[in-house]
């Protein structure tokens, strides 16, 4: 698992003409193209509103100021506070379910035995290709009727029902590498499948745990569609909702509060990606993620 | 006090697939015994479900006259060491020597006695902080033991588990095992694929193959008096020599054309084909006494210091024998040696394997 | 009465036995199914029932308001025959699907060319090439991007200073679907890191023996690396091309939900959206998530099928 991220030094290079200095001044130029956008986003919010938009294509602004952000903070009737608040409870609350939940029926169909278990496994791995768009309308439907639209239950309540199969394929990986001789240990011991689950199976996986928790957190963070189309009162926003209505509110003209804005709204990613890059790339290598 | 292991018919089914058509077998209170066998004979599947790691499909399984096919794991009164050793790799040795205790609901004052006591007795108390990562094999090895001790149970399994040790620890993890069973008394079943093993620590061994007891008795009886090619073959190191033979009258057989008397009646008509089996180290050279097997010549020569073996072939019929000869023998490959046996050593097996006894 | 008697004992007999049965089942798989229970409750409430429904209601006009009215094949017939803008999101998607997963997926794996086989400085260069594909498909990076390609944005101040005059990319329906493929080409992070991963998997002694028989880097890129990188190759296909299907919040934010202009971002999925929960045509939307279902199906299917001429598998 680890053997995908280990660096592996001193190997011969597969393309001796594009050695040393050559590939690093290739890579250098590639990253600056690439963050050169977010670069371009933050000095823009650091700008004065009055710098006129399309005039400096450079990082570097005339006067340096926060005034976009203070602007942008209260730009619209409820401030960005509630909505990132909003955010980071819908996000916890969907990350603690989508762990919970997948943990325990991973742990069903990797630990445990039972008949019609690899029927179940299959119908599992059918849900992972399935589009969402397809269960969105009657979904919407049903919880219309219960009274749930501009609610928070649609956006989190599924989650403690692993709805996301991803999470489960993840940890059964995970989960199937621990040595089974541990089960059979813990069955001596006198361990009912609930205190394996709970007291070898969790501590010993962890690092998945992490990972599917930061995933998780993170594409809630930035899910747009489901609070789209479920939330319409702007108290009960989050902070991409809140990032759509300053769009159609104020359009380009305090597009230096909207880039403030923006940023503010990335940094959570920014700081798990700086904290937790080790498991997000573990994760990709090993599980293939999406994104 | 000890415990009576009873199995009834015990049978092992996955779907139509029989693993273990049914076997019957009692194991003695106190007893030390060793299923040994070939790997996928069944030993480890009979064990677990002894254990009630796996289910049983048919049969009895009775612990001092109660049935307990149904009775979950930890009920039974049974721990069992792995060969993985299987320690929890979280868990500091402390932990995982209480954590059984912790699951049965032992209060901690009790528990901490047990594991200091256990950790006493296996010299692995300087460990208890430490994660099993930090041990050495041995180490773990103890440690997993320990974990079987403390909770006082009647009957101790063992999974081959001294397969992942060295040749040194091994031996010396064989002698630490039988003494704790000398020590505790406890009824004790132990798996292995290594008849030296068996032949070492064993009050009772059970031959298994293909999920049947092919012959289950004292190391001696077996070594002895094996019941069938199969376990006169396992059992001894090196194997036994087996060469095809014919009936020659009613208490002879002929090898290569040369009559061998038997000493034991023979029944069958003249020309019956048998085979006979002579351990290597009941085969002596030149003017030896006991019968004469015929004249072979020696290919090659394995000097151990205590024996000496050889690898010769018979000048008639070709078949290489295996000789164990005491001591430090002056022999080399090429010399013609005349191979001799006593015949009341010798053993015949009928061409289904059965042997053949008077 | 014996005779009676025995068939009593066998009559119970036969009733423990069955008792038995039953809960030697649950005991067997009470605990695998209690574990389940969550993922089953979904399934059947969150999945199964509601993808039945909405095949239902595909053949249904509804409203939301009054009752779904059953109309047969109507919706499917309406959409082949008689909805441009259903053509036009057709169109958009598949150039979208058909441009931006090849690109993305060649500059991940030439990006992961050059980082392969531990060179210095490989943690910080694969961060900071993964960093946009994590921000994904957040609202902030389709804003970031509006105001990047906009008349007035930094694209066309760089190429001011070449002299040259750059068109309103994203307010022209000539360039604004392009955008979103350099958007989606920019995300190449992930599939670099899959690649990377499976470029790992390949021994640094073939490629020796290779250049010992005196094989160009060329020779040695198509006669080694591709067909051992096939299944990872196969695997980011699929992966993208599903995604790129369901792309959604650029299209919407960078058209303002509008698909537009003239339709040329009007992604499927963002018209399906249209239908649901602008128009409330809840059986017509239902429809066309069917119909995406499909063709990420087919595409799927086939993805599979073409296996075997170009995937190689080691065993």
């Amino acid at each position: 698992m680890t053997d995908a991220v280990h660096e592996v030094p001193g190997r011969a290079s597969t393309h001796p003409r594009l050695t040393g200095t050559v590939r690093h001044v290739l890579l250098i130029a590639i990253s600056f193209v690439m963050i050169y956008p977010i670069l371009w986003m933050l000095s823009g919010s650091l700008r004065p509103a009055d710098e006129l938009f399309g005039g400096d294509a450079g990082l570097m602004p005339s006067q340096v100021t926060l005034q976009a952000y203070s602007d942008g903070w209260f730009g619209l009737q409820v401030t960005f506070g509630r909505f990132f608040a909003n955010s980071l409870i819908i996000a916890v609350l969907a990350t603690v379910g989508n762990v919970l939940a997948a943990s325990l029926v991973a742990f069903a169909f990797a630990r445990l035995k039972f008949s019609g278990q690899k029927f179940w496994f299959a119908l599992m791995l059918g849900t992972l290709m399935l589009p969402y768009h397809v269960t969105l309308i009657p979904q919407y439907v049903m919880f219309r009727s219960l009274g749930w639209v501009n609610t928070w239950w649609p956006l989190i309540l599924p989650k403690y029902f692993a709805v996301d199969a991803f999470f489960i394929f993840l940890m059964v990986q995970f989960f199937r590498g621990i040595p089974r001789e541990l089960d059979d240990a813990a069955r001596m011991d006198g361990c009912s499948p609930w205190r394996i689950y709970r007291k070898i199976i969790l501590p010993l996986s962890m690092p998945v745990l992490a990972t599917a928790a930061i995933f998780s957190f993170i594409w809630t963070w930035e899910d747009f569609f489901g609070p789209l189309i479920y939330i319409s009162e702007m108290s009960q926003y989050t902070v991409q909702l809140g990032l759509r209505s300053f769009i159609d509110s104020s359009g380009t003209s305090s597009w230096n509060e909207l880039f403030a804005m923006s940023l503010l709204s990335l940094v959570p990613i920014f700081l798990i990606f700086l904290f937790f890059q080790r498991l997000l790339i573990e994760g990709i290598a090993t599980t293939g993620m999406k994104r | 006090m000890a415990t009576t292991i009873q199995l009834n018919k015990i049978e092992k089914r996955y779907e139509a697939h029989i693993v273990i058509p049914g076997i019957d077998l009692e194991i003695k209170p106190g007893a030390f015994t060793v299923f040994v066998g070939p790997s996928g004979c069944g030993k480890s599947t009979l064990l677990r479900m002894i254990a009630g790691l796996e289910s049983i499909s048919g049969g009895e399984l009775m612990i001092d006259g109660v049935r307990v096919n149904d009775v979950a794991a930890a009920k039974r009164g049974i721990a069992m060491v792995f060969q993985s050793y299987a320690l929890y790799p979280h868990m500091s040795v402390y932990k995982n020597l209480a954590f059984g205790l912790e699951t049965a609901g032992y209060k901690r004052d009790e528990i901490d006695r047990r594991v200091r006591a256990a950790a006493e007795t296996l010299q692995i108390k300087d460990y208890l902080p430490r994660k099993p990562k930090a041990l050495s094999g041995g180490q773990r090895q103890r440690v997993a033991i320990g974990r079987s001790i403390v909770r006082d149970p009647k009957i101790f399994l063992f999974d081959e588990p001294l397969s992942n040790l060295d040749a040194e620890l091994r031996v010396q993890m064989r002698v630490e095992i039988t003494k704790l069973h000398e020590r505790l008394g406890n009824t004790m079943i132990y798996v292995t694929h290594d008849q030296v093993e068996a032949m070492t620590m064993a009050d009772q061994i059970v031959v298994l193959r293909a999920g049947q007891v092919m012959q289950a008795g004292s190391p001696l009886e077996l070594y002895n008096a094996p019941v069938d090619q199969f376990v006169a073959g396992f059992i001894g190191s090196p194997k036994m020599n087996f060469v095809p033979v014919q009936i020659a009258d009613a208490t002879g057989v002929l090898l290569d054309g040369q009559r061998i008397e038997t000493g034991q009646v023979l029944e069958g008509p003249v020309g019956t084909p048998l085979t006979m089996g002579i351990r290597p180290e009941h085969i002596s050279v030149s003017d030896g006494t006991g019968q004469a097997i015929g004249e072979a010549r020696v290919e090659l020569v394995e000097h151990l210091g205590v024996s000496t073996v050889l690898h010769a072939r018979l000048a008639v019929g070709a078949e290489t024998l295996i000789v164990v000869l005491p001591g430090q023998q002056p022999c080399r490959s090429g010399d013609v040696v005349s191979l001799r046996t006593d015949p009341g050593l010798c053993h015949l097996f009928a061409a289904d394997g059965r042997a053949l006894r008077n | 009465m014996a005779a009676h008697n025995t068939v009593a004992t066998s009559n119970a007999r036969k009733q423990v036995a069955a008792g038995g049965w039953l809960w030697g089942a649950v005991r067997r798989n009470g605990a695998g199914y209690l574990f389940l229970a969550p993922w089953l409750i979904g399934f059947f409430c969150l999945t199964l029932g509601p993808a039945l429904v909405s095949l239902y209601l595909s053949f249904t006009n509804y409203d939301l308001l009054t009752t779904p009215e059953f109309v047969g094949m109507q919706n499917y017939v309406r959409m082949a025959t008689a909805d441009p803008k259903f053509i036009a999101s057709i169109r958009v998607t598949l150039l979208y699907v058909a441009l931006s997963v090849p690109l993305k997926l060649a500059f991940a794996l030439a990006v992961a060319m050059v980082l392969n086989r531990g060179m210095r400085g490989l943690p910080f260069y694969r961060a900071i090439f993964y960093l946009p594909s994590l921000l994904g498909t957040s609202v902030a990076i389709a804003v970031l991007w509006r105001q990047l390609f906009a008349a007035d944005g930094m694209v066309n101040s760089l190429l001011a200073q070449f002299g040259v005059e750059g068109p309103s990319w994203i307010s022209n329906p000539n360039y604004s679907l392009y955008t979103l493929v350099v958007l989606s080409v920019w995300q190449f992070g992930s599939p670099m890191i899959i690649f990377l991963a499976g470029l790992r998997q390949i021994p640094v002694d073939m490629y020796e023996a290779a250049s010992l028989d005196g094989a160009s880097p060329a020779r040695q890129f198509f006669r080694i690396t591709l067909p051992l990188l096939s299944p990872v190759i196969f695997f980011n296909v699929v992966i993208q091309t599903i995604e790129a299907f369901k792309a959604f919040t650029p299209a919407f934010i960078i058209s303002g939900g509008s698909g537009g202009p003239i339709n040329s971002t009007l992604f499927y999925t963002l018209y399906l959206y249209q239908e649901a929960f602008s128009y409330f045509r809840m059986g017509y939307a239902s429809a066309l998530a069917w119909v995406l279902v499909v063709l990420i199906a087919v595409f799927t299917a086939f993805s599979f099928l073409t296996t075997k001429y170009w995937v190689h598998y080691d065993d």
